[in-house]
């Protein structure tokens, strides 16, 4: 009974929430499998139930029951089925634990079709049935009860930023550097992955370390600081728009001029990209990345690097939501060539690099772990070709599937923020006297 | 007019209006993006219309340019095929010379359409996907290359020409051909998205540090 009731929920979406994209991608595919080998779960485990084609048939053969003539009428000559509670189950499979929404085989389909986008919609079919994994969705409820995934209080915030800020002083010689929280008037607005607080926090000090060599005004927030979005993996619109509205509220509220996102891939497309679309107007702040603020800093002359700090081989993943979803592409490439000594790419790069394996939200989906660890071994292999000893990536998500690969592929790389690097090249001011 | 040529004229009118309808009433319209470019959308639509179809623009092209030429090919063939068809509607003959051309083309198309068929039953990746009307849809489209052969070099054999491709044209909106279509607004919004976020035609280059 409650499985039928979930069945009719997804069907629901099928039939009354496509949007004109979505539905041409569905008519366009001709399933001609060239995305196949775009993919880094097909490339890593081989079965064809993990190409590009076959998850987009997973919500299109559903599409072809209830939309098309001749799915209604000979189901079995277009290859339409009906939608079912085992069908909705195989749609799991694919649509989180075979997908990572990466979109890098929308940059291959050969009629012009962003497969992920399709994917994503089985999401939302899956969400209306309630089978989004429950990691997930415990996530995107933290985040709407509290303002942060991690539940962290208003307390817990400032005490560990009062503790970075003593120890950032006392690291950098200078009594001058602060990191500051709440403080009206600044002009640019940091927000966080929560993870960063609770578990990187060294991340937050070279971000400060950062604005404080470009004499920036800025500031940190106690409340309504992540940008991290399961709302977005969920493919829940409305909870996403949600979660997004607190940040750019908090930083409407502050009356900043720039809200910075932290580096976080899809914390920076959602916010610079999505929100606007969930919310239905233009943040009355200018979004932009940390990557793009420190490319602008060294720009400017604002901040001055010694890449000789930086001796080992450097490599750069590229994030998904950052750079083939975001744009920023070329920004960071501009910061580590400053930064570090020697900053070898990865191949392929740039908007067609491969996804590390922990995008989607999969970090957050346990169940999945063993195939998002799997599927990491394109990464772990791009890793290892290109000889670096430090691989830098501006994405806390990238990060922490970045280190479960080094381990689990005995890389024997160190893991880096592109802000840590950067820190670690800092040519710090003269201290203020 | 003859019988062949009034059915053809109504399959292509049909099949046309049939178009407009499952093109209007696709789902509801994407609205207007609130989030303020990073780069062109109008560049992203002409790449996407352009040089995205050059055999070096993307991955899957470079890596599979057997089944990318053969695709060019197959669907060349097919939009000649069309071309003849509406011609033998307004009575004109291809030029003197043409015919032959147009057989190697029609030929050409044949062999690269059978040739994908036959890449379709080999490929494990592909069988996984296919359906019933992936065989039909080709054998449909490679039956008028072959009416189209007999008719450029046995001109008696238009009225057949006509007739498979008026079979044809009625069909293609009901299947996977109607991807004729709808590839143009799916290559529309693709465009679109990746031009305004500055990823496609190319990446907004950033400036290079001061001192």
């Amino acid at each position: 009974m409650a499985e039928a009731a979930a069945v009719e929920r997804a069907l629901g979406v099928l039939t009354e929430r496509l949007d004109e994209r979505t539905a041409a991608f569905l008519n366009a595919c001709v399933r001609c499998g060239l995305c196949a080998d775009s993919c880094h779960v097909h490339l890593a485990d081989g079965d064809p139930a993990s190409t590009p084609v076959a998850k987009v048939e997973r919500v299109a053969k559903h599409y072809r029951r209830y939309h098309t003539l001749l799915g209604r009428v000979v189901p079995g000559l277009v290859g339409a089925e009906d939608l079912t509670d085992a069908a909705l189950q195989e749609l799991v499979a694919a649509a989180f634990g075979r997908c990572t929404l990466c979109g890098r085989c929308a940059l291959t389909c050969s009629v012009g079709l962003d497969p992920s986008a399709v994917i994503r919609f089985g999401r939302t079919m899956l969400l209306a049935a309630g089978l989004v994994p429950k990691g997930i969705l415990a996530n995107r409820d933290a985040a709407l009860e509290t303002g942060n995934n991690m539940r962290l209080s208003r307390e817990d915030v400032v005490e560990t930023i009062q503790w970075l800020e003593e120890d950032l002083r006392q690291t950098l010689g200078d009594p001058a550097v602060r990191l500051p929280v709440d403080e009206a008037g600044a002009r640019v607005l940091y927000v966080l992955n929560p993870r960063e607080i609770k578990f990187f926090p060294l991340s937050i000090s070279a971000a400060g370390a950062i604005f404080h060599a470009a004499g920036e005004s800025w500031t940190l927030t106690s409340t309504d600081f992540d940008i991290t979005n399961y709302g977005f993996f969920a493919a829940d619109a409305e909870a996403a728009g949600a979660i997004s509205a607190k940040v750019i509220e908090r930083a409407e509220a502050l009356g900043v001029e720039e809200l910075v996102v932290a580096e976080c891939g899809h914390g920076y497309r959602t916010l610079r990209w999505e929100a606007p679309e969930w919310l239905g107007r233009a943040p009355k702040v200018r979004v932009v990345s940390f990557v793009e603020k420190m490319a602008e800093y060294l720009a400017d002359g604002r901040i001055r690097l010694a890449p000789t700090r930086n001796p080992l081989p450097v490599t750069l993943h590229d994030p998904c939501n950052l750079v083939r979803n975001g744009g920023v592409i070329e920004e960071q490439r501009v910061v580590l060539r400053s930064a570090a000594a020697a900053f070898v790419e990865m191949t392929p790069n740039r908007a067609e690099n491969y996804c590390c394996g922990g995008g989607g939200g999969l970090l957050a989906a346990s169940e999945f772990a063993a195939q998002r660890v799997a599927a990491g071994r394109i990464k772990a292999d791009q890793i290892r070709a290109t000889g670096a000893k430090v691989v830098t990536s501006p994405c806390h998500n990238c990060i922490d599937q970045l280190m479960e690969l080094n381990r689990h592929y005995k890389l024997g790389v160190e893991v880096k923020t592109l802000g840590e690097v950067v820190a670690d090249a800092l040519v710090p001011p003269p201290p203020v006297a | 007019m003859t019988l062949p040529s009034l059915v053809l004229f109504l399959a292509f009118a049909i099949s046309l209006a049939s178009f407009v309808v499952l093109r209007l009433g696709l789902g509801r319209r994407v609205a207007t993006p609130f989030a303020p470019p990073r780069a062109s959308a109008a560049a992203g639509v002409r790449y996407a219309f352009t040089t995205a179809f050059l055999p070096w623009a993307k991955e899957s092209a470079r890596q599979h340019l057997t089944s990318y030429v053969a695709g060019i090919v197959f669907h060349g063939a097919v939009f000649a095929a069309l071309g003849l068809l509406v011609l033998s509607l307004v009575h004109v003959a291809p030029p003197p010379g043409a015919s032959t051309v147009l057989a190697v083309a029609f030929a050409a198309g044949l062999a690269c359409g059978l040739g994908l068929l036959g890449k379709r039953a080999r490929t494990a990746a592909l069988r996984a996907v296919s359906t019933p009307e992936d065989v039909a849809a080709n054998l449909f489209v490679n039956a008028v290359l072959a009416a189209g052969i007999a008719a450029v070099l046995r001109p008696a054999l238009l009225p057949v020409f006509q007739l498979v491709g008026a079979a044809l044209l009625l069909y293609a909106p009901l299947g996977k051909l109607r991807h004729m279509l709808f590839l143009l607004t799916s290559r529309r919004y693709w465009g679109t998205y990746f031009g305004r976020r500055g990823v496609r035609p190319s990446p907004r280059q950033a400036a290079g540090p001061r001192g």
